[in-house]
């Protein structure tokens, strides 16, 4: 295919004006976290950094516990992916598949709650929480997370579904095996893209939830990521390094799993979603 | 058939039970909450009618955070949008590394809130930040201005921040609706001598409009649903020139300690959600039909 040079120039000009937008940002951080002091407070900007230190990152590991943070993290985004997955994979077999009354209901009901204003539900739920005993804890996180993950990922697996050839499953449904069985042995295998899609959906969701894990959490040493590093802004108001380096050690996690699976996220949503 | 109703139930039952127990009792207990006068979590509640209603309805911070919510949601749908439009139209071209870019894009999403915030406090700061010198050298402005110092300047440049976030999201949402359009399409317009222009305004755009529908509807809830961006950025001020409902519902209770007010306020954005998802989904099922 031949473009103009018209097209082509403007196609250039957009994805110049992209990486500027998307990149640069990122771009200053990272660098930024290995100047100087005084380089990082300099009145010009330079694009290449003049001066490498390392102090900014001992500081932060030093003085925070910034890797009791993570590893908090790790466990809530981990248990909350695992569990949405567990509900949501049977829950959108049955809205896709099987037949039973009010389906459609139920399904329109999933779709508003995607779209709930979540700060309706925190004053409720601390008490509710609360009168339970499990404020102050992580699994109180694992919920919330869940619930708030559960309707887009029903939502994406359903579109997962659909794009299974019905042929093959009415070859074994002729065979006579149970739904039960046609779903683990027949369609799990063709909708794992999908379930990959999901599981970075909900670990993304709850490794970057902020709100809940601020007012759920009360001791510090069961802070996630998000909530430690609010905490460190307000310790040290004007360290910028300290905080570059803090941006660069809170994003890097999810940025390496990305780097692994994210063209599975991608190709998930541009193919399931939306339907 | 009984069988497969048992087990469809049985299917969906659990996760419609987290749904029940995380958003839909907290919102019943919302409701009641509003009907009653308690002030702190644990406190002894007391019926007292309309009466927080009429207390927040006749005060003037509940308009003012909804003028404010509907433009937030007009901004950023709009900024969101064209920023997404323009991403997608040049992501779905072939090129070198392409594929990598469409991956990368969506960087902004994946990163916690706290760490946006973080980034665009710093590049937008008059000491140290990037912008202010940034625009300076380029002869725009001769001094550093502070973006966060007018209500008008915080929320543009909230407005801006939030869309940064979100607008890779329907970038890829709006790539997915640009793969289901057929190739065979444009080969034939091309054929016609149809330009880029034209394949665009007569092919993509058409094509495009019920995904571009839906998205407008789904981000036009999403931000309003904004919240930690404008609290931990400006905590709705200066001047309250940013506090939306939702920052005005965590104000009144966890910094006012009103919860009751708060959730009337709650209620009351509740339902204009519901009003408005209500009403475009109407519209878009008709347009469909």
């Amino acid at each position: 295919m031949k473009r103009s040079l018209a097209v082509n120039i403007l196609l250039a000009l957009t994805l110049l004006a992209l990486v500027i937008l998307v990149a640069l940002p990122f771009w200053w951080v990272i660098s930024g976290s290995f100047k100087l002091p005084q380089d990082i407070i300099a009145r010009k900007p330079t694009f290449f950094p003049h001066s490498f230190t390392l102090q900014h990152y001992v500081k932060l590991l030093a003085n925070s516990a910034y890797t009791t943070y993570v590893g908090n993290s790790l466990i809530v985004a981990t248990f909350s992916t695992l569990i949405t997955l567990a509900l949501a994979v049977p829950a959108s077999f049955a809205f896709f598949r099987l037949k039973f009354p009010g389906r459609r209901t139920l399904f329109r009901i999933i779709l508003l709650a995607y779209a709930f204003p979540s700060i309706v539900v925190l004053i409720p739920l601390f008490g509710m929480f609360t009168k339970l005993g499990i404020i102050d804890t992580l699994p109180s996180l694992v919920i919330v997370n869940v619930a708030f993950a559960l309707p887009f990922s029903i939502w994406m697996l359903r579109s997962f579904f659909a794009t299974v050839p019905k042929e093959i499953e009415e070859a074994a449904v002729m065979d006579g095996a149970p739904p039960t069985v046609i779903l683990r042995r027949v369609m799990l295998p063709l909708i794992a893209p999908g379930m990959a899609s999901v599981g970075i959906f909900a670990f993304i969701s709850s490794w970057t939830e902020y709100v809940f894990a601020s007012v759920l959490i009360i001791s510090d040493d069961k802070r996630t990521v998000p909530v430690g590093f609010a905490g460190i802004i307000g310790q040290y108001q004007i360290d910028w390094g300290l905080l570059l380096a803090g941006v660069v050690l809170a994003v890097a996690p999810v940025v390496i799993l990305f780097a692994f699976i994210g063209r599975w996220f991608v190709s998930g949503l541009t193919e399931g979603a939306v339907k | 058939m009984r069988n497969s109703s048992l087990l469809a139930f049985a299917f969906v039952a659990p996760a419609m039970l987290v749904l029940l127990l995380i958003l839909g009792w907290p919102l019943v207990s919302a409701v009641i909450l509003s009907f009653q006068d308690v002030r702190y979590v644990g406190t002894e509640p007391h019926w007292v009618g309309f009466a927080n209603y009429i207390k927040v309805l006749s005060g003037s911070k509940l308009l003012s955070s909804i003028g404010l919510s509907l433009i937030w949601v007009v901004a950023n749908a709009v900024l969101q949008t064209m920023l997404a439009l323009a991403a997608a139209l040049a992501l779905n071209e072939r090129f070198r590394g392409a594929k990598v870019a469409r991956t990368w894009i969506i960087l902004t999403w994946i990163v916690p809130t706290v760490v946006v915030v973080m980034i665009w406090r710093w590049l937008f700061s008059t000491s140290g930040g990037m912008i202010n010198p940034l625009l300076i050298q380029m002869g725009i402005i001769d001094r550093p201005i502070g973006f966060f110092a007018s209500p008008a300047g915080a929320f543009a440049t909230l407005v801006f921040i939030n869309s940064w976030r979100w607008f890779p999201f329907i970038t890829l949402m709006l790539l997915a609706g640009m793969t289901r359009i057929p190739g065979d399409l444009y080969e034939a317009a091309r054929i016609d001598g149809a330009n880029a222009w034209k394949r665009f305004t007569r092919i993509t755009w058409p094509l495009l409009k019920p995904t571009l529908g839906v998205l407008a509807v789904i981000g036009t809830l999403l931000s309003f649903n904004v919240f930690d961006i404008i609290w931990l950025l400006t905590a709705g001020g200066p001047a309250n020139g940013t506090r939306t409902m939702p920052v005005l519902i965590y104000e009144t209770a966890f910094k006012g300690y009103r919860l009751s007010e708060a959730a009337t306020v709650s209620v009351i954005a509740t339902i204009l959600l519901l009003a408005f998802a209500l009403i475009t989904a109407r519209a878009l099922d008709r347009e469909e039909n």
